[in-house]
């Protein structure tokens, strides 16, 4: 079975001004399969989030190849791309990113792409994440836990392959923590694959792989335990 | 007990409260399934077409202050031109009847008539056919509002010297209805100028003898300090008969006949005309009051023009600017949107649907607030014409097509903002 997320030689780099270069990504290659649950590390700045962005077919690489779910993301056009992520990916995000204006229930639902029984499934991922009697509030009403829950739910609906996750559990409590890894695990049980982007070591005890990421360069830790 | 009363008095309020968001709800709930089974038709575009109503219309509930900054300069402006438009139409009535006293833009007198003489006396000593009247309005090729035939000629009452005038009643071009431009004239009664009324000392139902016939007066004019003043008016059929000169005329005063042009001198082209059909009629024009007026009308109408273009202009800047705030507003928002594989067609409608549909309440509220205004003021702006002024119902669809299309097109390079924007920016500095 073909690896989920392949990355070949991927490099990123960013210019800035007075023609300085930042490297962001530097020939980094990853495969993960389906199923599993894979953890990033490394400190700020050294090239997490463009690699979550290049895997998410946001951003292009300067070079390498990028291949999510059978697609060949550099081939795609911008809304091929922009269909492919509707489809076929996931995202959660440190800061939730949640419609202020929507409710619990419509903001899962923003994430179902054209799924026809997507108020159906949202209400299944509300009880199942703990937002029965949340589902009509507003994020302004949410706690920190509840919102990045929401923001979980909307990036199961769709019953992605990938689910990329910015830093989900840097702003949550122990709790909420243990609670967000917990349905991100068995997501991967189910067959699905997640790319986890943190600086905490709380991740440690749900994943399948742990790799480190400094100066753009990717290495593979051993997994403690 | 006090406190026992106030707790109850708290929860009957928090179940009123209740009850009121539930019903709120309710009816939301029930909007939603509505509108879900109208776009349910088509799941591809109902889907599209659903999220973005939704999300349009949430987010104008939710950033009350934008949207009632946007709406409420639209609105203005949409007032405003649908004042300017019913009240410019006033203005026009209001500047004919005004500039009708100054005189008429035509007079037509019989070919024979001793100018020296005519411009002496102000009315020609000849007399041509009361049908001239009827052959000149049915005249091709002729322009015209208001014809009036009249019959004038010096006359003494009581040893007192008078012009005597007689008048038609006034003729419309045929299948138009036009206001009437000069006072009717009722049988057997005189308008009786304020010179000619002291010399002859009478007052309103006073009766005059006219030589053999006694007409009874309907009204003692002001002061004009005109010609008017030594004026008695009466019907046209009622001097003829008083003059002896039953069926006759000398003089066709014309309003509106030709539109003021540069280039071509109207008296010429209707001398030429009059030549075929009234062969008996010379036409004398009194330009400086043609040209006068026209100007007058064409300078109110570019001012008109000026003011709604102006408006119009301030309008879209505007809502441009304002949609340029919400846009940035929302950067996260519609990065989060992109990320989550909305497109590029998606995104734009966001911008856009939201102009349109501020546009189209603002059409609304504006041209009935721009009518109200315009009912209420017009007539202390305009006495004279006030009864005239009406709402314009022609302007309602208008402004509910052009408002909402203004609105999308100020907001289009907001629009386009949105759709260039890089997710992976947004979402790199959250």
């Amino acid at each position: 079975m073909p690896p989920t997320i392949l990355l070949t030689n991927v490099s990123k780099h960013y210019l800035m001004p007075r023609g300085r270069r930042v490297v962001g990504l530097d020939k980094v290659s990853l495969s993960v399969e389906a199923g599993q649950f894979v953890l990033v590390e490394g400190p700020s700045g050294s090239g997490k989030t463009t690699l979550l962005l290049t895997v998410g077919g946001m951003q292009r690489p300067s070079s390498g190849q990028v291949t999510v779910a059978g697609y060949d993301l550099i081939a795609l056009s911008h809304s091929k791309r922009a269909k492919f992520r509707a489809e076929h990916l996931g995202f959660v995000f440190q800061m939730f990113h949640l419609v202020p204006y929507l409710n619990v229930l419509e903001n899962i639902c923003l994430g179902a792409g054209r799924k026809s029984d997507a108020k159906a499934q949202a209400r299944v991922l509300v009880d199942r994440l703990g937002l029965a009697d949340r589902w009509q509030h507003k994020p302004s009403r949410l706690s920190v836990g509840e919102c990045q829950r929401t923001a979980l739910a909307r990036a199961l609906i769709a019953r992605p392959e990938v689910i990329l996750a910015d830093e989900p559990t840097g702003n949550l409590d122990p709790e909420n923590t243990n609670r967000v890894l917990e349905v991100l695990a068995s997501y991967c049980d189910e067959g699905g694959s997640v790319l986890l982007v943190t600086h905490g070591q709380e991740a440690y005890g749900h994943v399948d792989r742990r790799l480190r990421l400094e100066n753009g360069r990717l290495t593979e830790l051993k997994l403690e335990g | 007990m006090g406190i026992r009363l106030l707790l109850i008095g708290l929860s009957t309020e928090r179940i009123v409260f209740r009850r009121t968001v539930c019903k709120l709800s309710l009816n939301y709930l029930g909007f939603c399934q509505m509108t879900t089974q109208i776009f349910n038709t088509d799941k591809a575009l109902g889907f599209a077409m659903r999220t973005t109503v939704l999300l349009i219309w949430k987010e104008l509930l939710h950033r009350k202050g934008s949207f009632f900054l946007a709406a409420s300069v639209l609105t203005a402006a949409v007032a405003l031109c649908v004042v300017v438009t019913i009240t410019e139409d006033a203005n026009q009535r209001e500047t004919r009847r005004v500039t009708r006293d100054i005189g008429f833009n035509l007079r037509i007198i019989p070919r024979g008539t001793d100018m020296e003489e005519f411009y002496l006396s102000n009315y020609s000593d000849q007399t041509m056919p009361e049908s001239s009247l009827d052959k000149l309005a049915r005249m091709k090729n002729f322009s015209y509002n208001h014809l009036v035939a009249s019959l004038q000629k010096r006359f003494l009452i009581e040893g007192h010297r008078v012009l005597l005038m007689g008048i038609s009643g006034e003729q419309a071009p045929p299948g138009k209805k036009k206001p009437p431009m000069i006072f009717s004239v009722e049988p057997g009664t005189l308008h009786v100028g304020f010179e000619a009324a002291r010399l002859l000392g009478v007052k309103k139902g006073d009766a005059i003898a006219l030589g053999e016939k006694t007409m009874r007066v309907a009204r003692a004019m002001p002061e004009m300090g005109t010609v008017d003043d030594i004026r008695v008016i009466g019907l046209l059929s009622d001097v003829q008969e008083v003059l002896g000169l039953k069926g006759q005329i000398n003089e066709i005063k014309a309003i509106d006949c030709l539109c003021m042009t540069a280039d071509k001198n109207p008296q010429g082209i209707l001398q030429e005309q009059l030549q075929q059909t009234l062969p008996e009629a010379r036409v004398v024009m009194q330009s400086s009051i043609a040209e006068a007026r026209a100007r007058q009308r064409q300078t109110s109408e570019k001012y008109a023009a000026f003011v709604l273009a102006a408006v119009l202009l301030v309008g879209a800047v505007w809502i441009g600017a304002l949609a340029v705030v919400n846009v940035r507003q929302r950067f996260g928002e519609i990065g989060l949107l992109r990320s989550l594989g909305y497109g590029s067609q998606m995104i734009g409608s966001l911008v856009l649907g939201r102009a349109v549909l501020i546009g189209l309440i603002s059409a609304l509220l504006g041209y009935f607030l721009g009518t109200w205004l315009a009912l209420a003021w017009g007539p202390e702006i305009f006495p004279v014409t006030a009864k005239a002024i009406r709402a314009m119902p022609s302007l309602l669809p208008w402004a509910l097509f052009v408002t909402p299309l203004l609105a999308a097109v100020a907001s289009l390079i907001p629009a386009a903002m949105a759709v260039t924007q890089d997710p992976a920016e947004v979402l790199r500095n959250q």
